[in-house]
């Protein structure tokens, strides 16, 4: 193959395109055709020959006309000039006789992607919404969407939208499916496709026709409609019911997450819900492709959340094989602690040792980390495998079975004695920092429990100038200082060396003012030392946080089935909540208009939201506080606003993701109007730990409008005040970046 | 879903070709992508899911290519693999094998292709079947601009075509049912490790000596069977067909409780047969697709004693060698015949100078797989058979550990299904009136079949 895109190359293109011999010779000018799509191909720029593969698309060969076509989609915002050329040759195709033909050139001509090509669109696409062939319906409907995103911010055609409306009740299902798709993106600043009740009816006697990516869609579009009555809904239901059992994993996804969005007050029913999918989730969790495989664990731990015991009695099903990649056995593994119970803890455990001395070190940890979790409740069976791992001397194993032992100890201090008896020794195998905090820090903490534990710190002092990481330095010092409390006569002369070395020798800024620190604190006499730094040391409390009552199935229901949950909440939010900022510097050539609207206000009004993060600002909200309607309204009209702002806002208001997202933060939601309601008004309310309550009202006049912030306060605290307004900021743009 | 891009990239993340579907992500975005990967992997981190700024990438790895689907959207991410799946499905049959180099060679019909699958970021025609009524290898060929419109694509009944003719009408039905089975460890021999009898000491060769011995080894973790009824379907016109099987719940209906049924779990269907028929009355009537096509699929949670048991004493002396010995027993009916029997046993990777004596069939030494083949051709129900390896190993050790692969087995047994499944019987009826045969085919055979050694 010769070096591409060299002007040589180009030249001889050009003059066979243009060669009167090679056009006359059907076959020889695909050839030369097919050479540039290779060129192409290949990422060399061929944009010079546009004129002359705009008379290539003459031909009658249709082969020959879908590369031109090809061609002319990706160079013509390149060459806009030029491609307005090709437009003649398009147009006239759109009404050839051949439905194909006439397809291929309207979904050529509506991806042009160039200025000012709507003009000349307009009419093949109504054309081609009335052509007999389903085939060029399709791409019609289609076409319409990419017509309005070209069209960027101008009127909607009330027209336009009527006639794909109509065509909902087109006899094809990929038409009806498109028209669904394409309204959606066309209607987008104004919620989106409406699915009225006789919609909602079409589309449920219709979802027999689509194929499987019809289904999932249209399964999606109905979580938007709500049923009128009761008889309503459970007829949808049961009409709905195979589609929980479909042989594709996707409509199986889609269909769980409308019965358990439309089953909302309904908990017995989400209930059963879970019960009728638990079979095909279980053979999606099996399935051969990974990435499906994976996705369906993802939702299976995420109804865990909500239902502990659901799968438990399918346990094995999560066992991992061989073969299977990491990220699987990682997720199986999550799964197995979740789904724990009485009955098969023991060959949950057998099994996750097993995986305790795998190859792979991640896994290995993993699986360490993994039966920790499952000591929170079986602490005695795990504490007893832990420490029979430690006897195999493996360094990672030992570095992680220390450091689940540290987390263990705070969580559960009934282990406190055994895991002491399993200590000693461990500090020969240790080798990395994170084993060696933990090591030290179970030392320093219940070191009157462990006989050696004044000496091994020793060594630990000993080695202290030998590249030790700043990390485990400190440790080593809060440790000292710890059992130099309770064990004063084996500790004093080590605590003085690391002292002196910390404060004359040490080179790192926090280990130096760490040890002076602890110098001085040591000067203000032991009584204080104790007083400040023998705090508690365990706290049972932190192992109950995750009741999994407080995660009902409706707190997720909205986000099944999306990357959300793929991801995981927390990680999720993470993902999302970067991207404003990213978007202030990595401007990509093709922002839409929402984004660039936005963008300013950012970067003027609150710079500070970018910087502070929620939790960390000099405020503190309180989790558990709790305020009537009746306390909240009395309250709001005793004070005056504290401050008023505005947020940058489109569309709909979806309370349920909202209040999901505020409560995150610890804002409680008081009243919130239904979404669509103009204008849509929410109350809500948080306090601080000084006791100041922060009530705050959002408007939204009309969809287009930003959404009006306005905050009262019950005590005049500007720093705090600014602080919340920044969290509420941040809180909102995520949501609002989760919706688009 | 909406996928605004999809890109096939070589193992080195450079893109063979890609499709703009929908212009609100800049294609160089996918120079992201591979860096994405290697760092994921690197941190142990990797998933099918990568994120970079706004756009989140959905990969799947076929063969010596990747498959990336980019979005903006917070998508369905079981769709987006699905799709992604369908696209290698279709590709795959065009191209016999999906690679780097079939896609180097057929890039006119992979943009072709592309071109049908998904238009805006949306699926459309993804049925292969009838994307090869009008994209075809021989399009290459030069047509004369007149070609013909399928009639596929204005159907109503979107998986047949109409006017389709066969000389001689006839259906194949395929049960197949596969075994998946997982076995824990066992203690070995004895209850504990013994070294079997020498093959090549003193006694070498009474290998039935040692079988007594045998006590106590792993214990089944997971069995489960997943059945599938697969169609070769050669009839012409629209006909109407109905299956019927021994189906439990069926025969309680009608009140055959007493006939040998099978009760099926997790029953899946093609989208051709009628689902509410089947809630009804549990009838499976259907227009079928021209042509293979899988009918439906179930399972079995029952436990049923693994068809083919393997005890094993894997027994390694550093610096020296390894010794293997390995039993086969067929635990199905006498009359059955299990064809094609392999047995895969894992050996250390620097093991040498392979010595093998088999009581039936032939063993083979892979040393680029590290296993141990041991093939037998035939082997009937009831029987046990017996295999011993032995292996030299080098005096200075490998300084890695390797990790305990199974010992995996595949067979396949005619004739026979594990669940007793039967069909009754498989009406057809066409307008036309044209008599057609079913033939009926049954068999059993391995799905992932391990046994973790010690």
């Amino acid at each position: 193959m010769p070096y591409l895109g060299g002007e040589e190359a180009l030249r001889d293109l050009r003059r066979a395109l243009a060669n009167p011999h090679v056009q006359a010779d059907r076959l020889r000018y695909r050839g030369v055709v097919l050479r540039v799509i290779r060129h192409m191909t290949q990422g060399a720029d061929v944009s010079g020959l546009f004129t002359e593969m705009v008379k290539a698309s003459a031909a009658a060969d249709v082969v020959q006309k879908k590369l031109v076509y090809l061609y002319m989609c990706t160079y013509a915002p390149r060459q806009p000039h030029l491609a307005l050329l090709a437009i003649n040759t398009l147009c006239k195709d759109c009404s050839d006789p051949n439905p194909m033909v006439r397809g291929l050139a309207l979904r050529s001509m509506c991806s042009l992607r160039m200025p000012g090509i709507q003009e000349y669109i307009q009419q093949p696409i109504l054309n081609g919404l009335r052509d007999k062939a389903s085939y060029v319906r399709r791409v019609a409907v289609l076409g319409c969407a990419k017509m309005q995103k070209l069209q960027g911010d101008s009127e909607v055609d009330g027209a336009l939208v009527n006639e794909l409306y109509s065509l909902l009740r087109d006899q094809d299902p990929i038409v009806l499916v498109n028209c669904l798709r394409a309204l959606e993106e066309i209607l987008k600043k104004e919620g989106g496709v409406v699915i009225n009740k006789p919609i909602a009816h079409h589309l449920l006697n219709r979802m027999a026709d689509l194929d499987q990516w019809g289904q999932s869609e249209v399964l999606a579009f109905l979580l938007r409609y709500r049923p009128r009555s009761e008889e309503e809904l459970f007829d949808i239901l049961n009409l709905l019911d195979g589609y929980l059992k479909s042989s594709s994993p996707s409509v199986v996804m889609a269909a769980t997450k409308l019965f358990l969005v439309l089953a909302k007050e309904y908990p017995h029913v989400q209930a059963d819900v879970l019960v009728r999918v638990k079979g095909p989730l279980l053979s999606a969790c099996t399935s051969e492709s990974r990435e499906l495989c994976f996705t369906a664990l993802c939702h299976v731990r995420q109804i865990l959340g909500s239902l502990p015991g659901h799968f438990s009695s399918h346990y094995k099903k999560f066992f991992c094989s061989y073969s299977e990649p990491h990220y699987i056995k990682c997720q199986k593994m999550e799964v197995l602690c979740e789904l724990v119970n009485d009955e098969n803890v023991q060959q949950v455990l057998e099994e996750l040792k097993g995986y305790c001395t795998d190859v792979s070190v991640e896994l290995a940890q993993g699986a360490i980390f993994a039966i920790g979790n499952i000591a929170r409740t079986y602490t005695e069976q795990c504490v007893g495998i832990l420490t029979e791992l430690l006897g195999l001397q493996q360094e990672h194993i030992t570095s992680a079975v220390v450091q689940t032992f540290r987390d263990l100890v705070w969580l559960c201090p009934q282990c406190t004695d055994a895991v002491c008896r399993a200590l000693p020794s461990c500090e020969e195998t240790i080798q990395d920092s994170e084993g060696k905090q933990a090591l030290i820090w179970l030392l320093g903490a219940h070191g009157e429990k462990v006989q050696n534990a004044p000496y091994v710190l020793e060594d630990f002092v000993e080695n202290v100038k030998s590249g030790m990481f700043p990390a485990v330095k400190m440790e080593l010092l809060t440790a000292l200082v710890r059992l130099f409390l309770s064990r004063p006569a084996e500790c004093q002369d080590v605590l003085g060396r690391l002292l002196y070395y910390c404060i004359e020798e040490e080179t790192d800024m926090a280990v130096r003012d760490r040890g002076l620190f602890y110098y001085r604190l040591l000067q203000s006499g032991v009584e204080e030392v104790k007083r400040i730094l023998c705090s508690p040391k365990s706290d049972p409390s932190l192992g109950l946080l995750e009741d999994p009552a407080e995660r009902p199935v409706n707190t997720w229901a909205s986000e099944f089935n999306t990357l959300a949950s793929v991801y995981g909440r927390a990680c999720w939010a993470l993902v999302t909540a970067h991207q404003p900022v990213e978007s202030c510097y990595a401007c990509s050539p093709c922002t839409d208009p929402k984004g660039r609207r936005t963008e300013p206000l950012i970067s003027e009004g609150n710079k500070e939201v970018l910087q502070v993060h929620p939790d960390t600002g000099s405020l503190t909200l309180i989790p558990d506080m709790y305020l009537t309607a009746e306390q909240f309204e009395k309250t709001w009209l005793n004070l005056d606003i504290s401050c008023k702002h505005s947020l940058p806002w489109h569309g709909t208001a979806h309370s349920d993701t909202i209040q999901t997202a505020l409560h995150v933060v610890h804002i409680q939601t008081i009243a919130m109007s239904k979404a669509g309601v103009q204008p849509w008004k929410a109350y809500l309310s948080a306090q601080d730990d000084t006791g100041c309550l922060f009530l705050t009202e959002l408007l939204l006049e009309t969809e287009d409008s930003e959404m009006q912030v306005s905050v009262k306060q019950s005590e005049a605290k500007p720093e705090a005040l600014k602080t919340f307004i920044s969290i509420l900021g941040s809180v909102m743009e995520t949501v609002f970046g989760l919706r688009s | 879903m909406s996928a605004s891009a999809v890109f096939i990239l070589d193992l080195k993340g450079k893109p063979l070709i890609s499709r703009n579907y929908k212009g609100d992500v800049s294609m160089a975005e996918i120079e992201h992508f591979m860096a994405l990967l290697l760092q994921r992997e690197e941190e142990g981190a990797l998933a099918p899911l990568l994120t970079h700024g706004k756009v989140h990438f959905l990969w799947i790895k076929h063969a010596n290519l990747y498959l990336v689907a980019a979005t903006k959207k917070n998508a369905n991410a079981s769709l987006v693999y699905a799709f992604l799946y369908k696209v290698v499905e279709v590709f795959s049959e065009y191209f016999k094998e999906l690679e780097e180099e079939s896609i180097r060679d057929n890039f006119v019909i992979v943009y072709e292709l592309l071109d049908e699958l998904m238009d805006f970021g949306f699926p459309q025609t993804t049925d292969s079947k009838i994307l090869q009524e009008y994209i075809t290898q021989e399009g290459n060929k030069l047509d004369t601009g007149k070609s013909r419109v399928p009639t596929t694509v204005t159907n109503a009944v979107s998986w047949r075509s109409e006017g389709i003719k066969y000389k001689k009408n006839e259906v194949f039905i395929d049960v197949i049912e596969s075994v998946n089975l997982l076995v824990g460890p066992g203690l070995g021999w004895g209850g504990r490790l013994r070294r079997p009898r020498g093959l090549w000491g003193p006694g070498a060769g009474d290998g039935a000596a040692a079988a007594p011995q045998v006590s106590a080894n792993g214990s089944v973790l997971l069995s489960e069977v997943v059945g599938t009824i697969k169609l070769k379907v050669f009839l012409s016109g629209m006909p109407e067909l109905r299956l019927g099987l021994n189906d439990r719940v069926l025969f309680e209906l009608t009140g055959r409780g007493k006939n040998k049924s099978v009760e099926l779990e997790d029953v899946k269907f093609h989208q051709c047969v009628r689902l509410s028929r089947f809630d009804n009355d549990r009838t499976i009537s259907f227009v079928p697709p021209d042509g293979d096509f899988e009918l439906m699929s179930y399972r079995l949670n029952t436990q049923v004693k693994p068809l083919i048991w393997i005890e094993s004493v894997i027994e390694k002396f550093s610096h020296s060698r390894v010794e293997i010995m390995v039993k086969a027993k067929g635990q199905f009916k006498k009359q059955s015949v299990a064809n094609g029997v392999e047995i895969a046993v894992p050996v250390p990777s620097d093991a040498d100078s392979p010595k093998f004596k088999t009581s039936v069939g032939s063993a083979k030494y892979l040393p680029e797989k590290n296993v141990v083949i041991w093939t037998i051709k035939s082997f009937p129900g009831g029987k046990e058979h017996l295999m011993r390896a032995h292996f030299g190993l080098p005096s200075v050790e490998k300084e890695e550990d390797e990790g305990r692969p199974p010992i995996s087995v595949r067979f396949e047994i005619p004739y026979f299904t594990v669940s007793g499944i039967q069909v009754r019987y498989m009406k057809i009826i066409e307008k036309s009136g044209y008599q057609a045969l079913p033939w009926v085919r049954y068999i059993t055979q391995s799905g992932d079949y391990q046994l973790r050694t010690s």
